[in-house]
């Protein structure tokens, strides 16, 4: 028999290792759908034990969980607060409907023969990104920042099967992101040398004293440009446009929804809690750094978006400039505004998810990949999903009773309260030049007749149940926005220790 | 003055190698050779680490059995026997790609990989 | 004196390898420099005090990923064309870096300094602990395998990776020597 009450001791660990060790068994079990079984199974346990870390914080407050119980820092802590809880709900969640659509994207875009190996590819994944946002220890958050990139280059790569630019995206992001965490070790050994502790809330409390210390302002600037190359903050975002239009469409939906976001939200934990007691240092990172980058990503997204005709690519385009409506959130170093920056990281993952989702389930029918005209009288061949596409295109805008309004409002909120008036102009104007590449698509979903190729093909509830689960949401929560900005708020609060 | 610097000219020197092996994979076209800048990049950084677990007079962080041993700091030692197993598998993956890279694109010089995809967009 | 020579001597070495890794036109060759890069490192490893990792990076720096290179030879072009574009940005990037790490050089402690933070916080303990928690003499085994043994759990599983990577990507093998 076993003792539940003990595995629930160990949820904290267990979230990430069960995912690593079911991948081996993903392997074994060689036949797709039961490798995607064990796959879905991962999640959903992920999911469970989120979901539980979850309450159990919110109700009891934090978790401190010792690996192999070495009491930190001379051991690896896991730390579970109303952030980082926050963060695994929303990555196993989005984990789970990634799975759920995987089976059907990954049985038309990958070699029967290596199907049960992508699974445990996938599990790696998720496994590694769990990690990366629940430990406290600088260097493990290294280890999984590999673990979660070599897994999502190799999902990417798999996309050669359609297109060979796969490989060379897949190579880019390889290099880019192994240069990216090399300079995060270097960051980590610059900090580790002037205070003698890799664990980061011992590395807060010591680096509070160190005030005015250059090893430490460049330690932090180091792991900033590190994080900055995985979260893609412009102008080191060159990897994720061809990495997310080449990867297999599940792949894209994986990345998207988890990937960038974790990265963000260890960007945000370094900001806002390593670097409570550095002001101007910080002030000086978010003012002079991030801030003109955000902006610079936000009208080099939304602009490149408007003249790209590959629809993927415009929805990858359209990521970066979101990311930047993340990052100004952050740079406005106030709690509405990190505040603001979860619920668009939460609101992000589920309308981007459900886009790469859409034209997924058009493109495994089409076999090719989509470009804005082949969505002409898609209303007619696809009619569900054409009307969950166009919830969630809507909710991209921003337009009322949708989470896209919810997260505009709450950052026009923080910038207003802020009173930085040029920001909430460039908010406002970009919002309305988002339009340029969301009213193409709705115009060519429902006012065009169809042509010769969209005729053929319909919908197939197969795919598009996880699709259209996540447009109802991006409805749901955009009426009833409770939970999730509640937690938000919760884990804004968690992070920004300026605030106590 | 002068002091300072000869107490830091060993990190120079550390610097300057890692910087070499970063320019490698900036400036060169060649895929295997911005793997190898990668590991010159890579190998320069456990070398940094290394330096700082080195204590004066200190020894390998073995126990002698010695009541006033001095030992090195272990703990940049581990770190760095993770990192150098990560850096490997990351040139393991990346030379997997660069040799699909070379069987469909016929080459690995990235200036001319990046030709063929811009007439491929084109397409 | 002595010491100081030898390893005055070895990076030297070091320095003219990696210029040269940027000259040569031979991946062959460079490839071999890399090699030779790291075998270097791991004797000055060795001076270090860092026996284990002179262990590991000898093994698997030198020669694990110099095998990997050189099976990874075999189906590519030996020679590396030159074009030399990207050489100003390149070097403005890594000066920039550079001076950062050189500023922020000042302030770190002076190498083997006993007084240094990482000397008094953390590795005291692990010193003074490993023996009473493990039995074991060896500290860098003891630290590896216990104290920070989830990080070893991580840098397996980054191998199992990494190796299911090169499977899924070369597995089939089947279009690996189309352009021979």
């Amino acid at each position: 028999m076993i003792d539940l009450i003990a595995i629930e001791n160990h949820l904290p660990a267990l979230q990430v290792v069960i995912p690593l060790l079911l991948a081996p068994f993903a392997i074994l079990v060689s036949l797709p759908f039961l490798s995607w079984l064990v796959a879905l199974f991962g999640s959903l346990f992920c999911l469970y034990s989120s979901v539980s870390l979850f309450f159990h914080v919110s109700e009891f407050g934090k978790i401190n969980y010792f690996m192999g119980g070495w009491l930190p820092p001379y051991g690896i802590e896991y730390v579970i607060d109303d952030a980082s809880s926050f963060m695994i709900v929303l990555i196993s969640l989005m984990g789970v409907f990634a799975t759920i659509f995987a089976y059907q994207s990954l049985k038309k875009e990958i070699n029967k023969k290596s199907q049960s190996k992508v699974y445990g590819m996938w599990l790696l994944a998720l496994g590694g990104l769990l990690g990366l946002v629940t430990t406290g220890d600088a260097f493990n958050l290294f280890v999984f920042l590999e673990i979660s990139s070599l897994s999502s280059v190799t999902l990417v790569a798999l996309g050669s099967k359609n297109d060979k630019r796969a490989l060379t995206a897949a190579f880019n992001y390889l290099l880019i992101g192994a240069v990216g965490a090399t300079f995060y070790v270097i960051g980590v050994g610059l900090l580790y040398s002037v205070t003698g502790t890799l664990n980061i809330a011992d590395l807060t409390i010591k680096i509070s004293e160190l005030t005015g210390n250059n090893s430490v302002k460049a330690g932090i600037s180091f792991i900033i440009i590190g994080l900055m190359v995985k979260a893609a903050i412009f102008p080191l975002h060159i990897w994720l446009p061809s990495a997310y239009t080449f990867a297999p469409s599940a792949v894209a939906v994986l990345l998207t929804a988890t990937a960038t976001k974790a990265a963000l939200y260890v960007l945000a934990r370094i900001l806002f809690t390593l670097l409570f007691n550095a002001d101007d240092f910080t002030v000086i990172i978010l003012q002079w750094v991030l801030l003109p980058a955000s902006i610079v990503a936000i009208f080099f997204g939304t602009i490149r978006a408007i003249f790209e005709k590959d629809i993927k690519k415009l929805l990858a385009f359209s990521s970066l400039s979101q990311i930047g409506y993340i990052t100004i959130g952050l740079t406005l170093g106030t709690a509405s505004g990190i505040m603001a920056s979860f619920i668009h990281i939460a609101n992000h993952s589920m309308m981007k998810a459900a886009l790469f989702m859409g034209i997924g389930a058009i493109s495994i029918q089409l076999n090719k990949s989509i470009n804005v005209d082949d969505l002409k009288g898609l209303s007619k061949s696809m009619p569900v999903t054409s009307i969950s596409l166009t919830v969630v295109i809507l909710s991209l805008l921003g337009i009322p009773l949708t989470i896209g309004f919810i997260s505009k409002v709450y950052l026009l909120k923080a910038v207003f309260s802020h009173g930085n008036w040029p920001i909430l102009f460039i908010i406002v104007l970009t919002s309305f030049l988002a339009l340029g590449y969301a009213w193409q698509m709705i115009e060519n979903i429902w006012m065009k007749q169809p042509g010769d190729t969209t005729l053929t093909i319909k919908d197939d509830p197969k795919i598009y149940i996880p699709l259209v689960v996540l447009a109802v949401f991006n409805i749901i929560f955009g009426i009833y926005a409770y939970p999730i900005v509640n937690s938000a708020f919760n884990a804004s609060a968690a992070i920004f220790w300026k605030a106590l | 003055m002068i002091h300072g610097i000869l107490g830091i000219w060993n990190y120079w020197i550390v610097i300057i190698l890692m910087m070499t092996g970063l320019f490698i994979v900036i400036s060169r076209h060649n895929l295997v050779k911005k793997m190898v800048g990668l590991t010159i990049f890579q190998t320069s950084v456990f070398l940094f680490y290394i330096s700082l677990g080195k204590v004066q007079g200190g020894t390998a962080p073995i126990l002698t059995g010695y009541k006033d041993s001095l030992y090195s700091n272990p703990l940049p030692h581990v770190l760095i026997l993770t990192a150098i197993v990560v850096g490997v598998a990351t040139t393991a993956l990346g030379l997997a790609l660069i040799l699909r890279i070379k069987s469909e694109y016929g080459t690995i010089e990235e200036n001319e990989i990046a030709k063929l995809n811009t007439e491929e967009n084109s397409k | 004196m002595a010491e100081f020579l030898i390893n005055g001597f070895l990076i030297f070495l070091l320095a003219i390898i990696a210029v040269v890794a940027i000259r040569s036109i031979k991946i062959f060759s460079t490839v071999m420099l890399a090699g030779a890069y790291s075998l270097i490192c791991a004797i000055i490893f060795v001076s270090l005090d860092a026996v284990d990792v002179a262990f590991t990076e000898a093994a698997v720096g030198a020669g694990l990923s110099t095998v990997l290179y050189i099976a990874a030879m075999r189906h590519l072009p030996k020679r590396e064309k030159v074009v030399n574009d990207n050489t100003i940005f390149a070097f403005i990037v890594c000066f920039g870096v550079g001076c950062l790490l050189i500023w922020a050089s000042f302030d770190l402690p002076v190498i083997g300094d006993p007084m240094a933070p990482i000397h008094q916080h953390v590795g005291p303990y692990y010193i003074s602990n490993t023996k009473p928690d493990m039995g074991i003499p060896n500290l860098v085994t003891g630290v590896l395998a216990s104290y920070r043994g989830y990080d070893t759990l991580g840098e397996t599983v980054v191998i199992f990776t990494a190796g299911l990577g090169v499977l899924l990507l070369l597995g089939d093998g089947k279009n690996r020597d189309k352009n021979e």
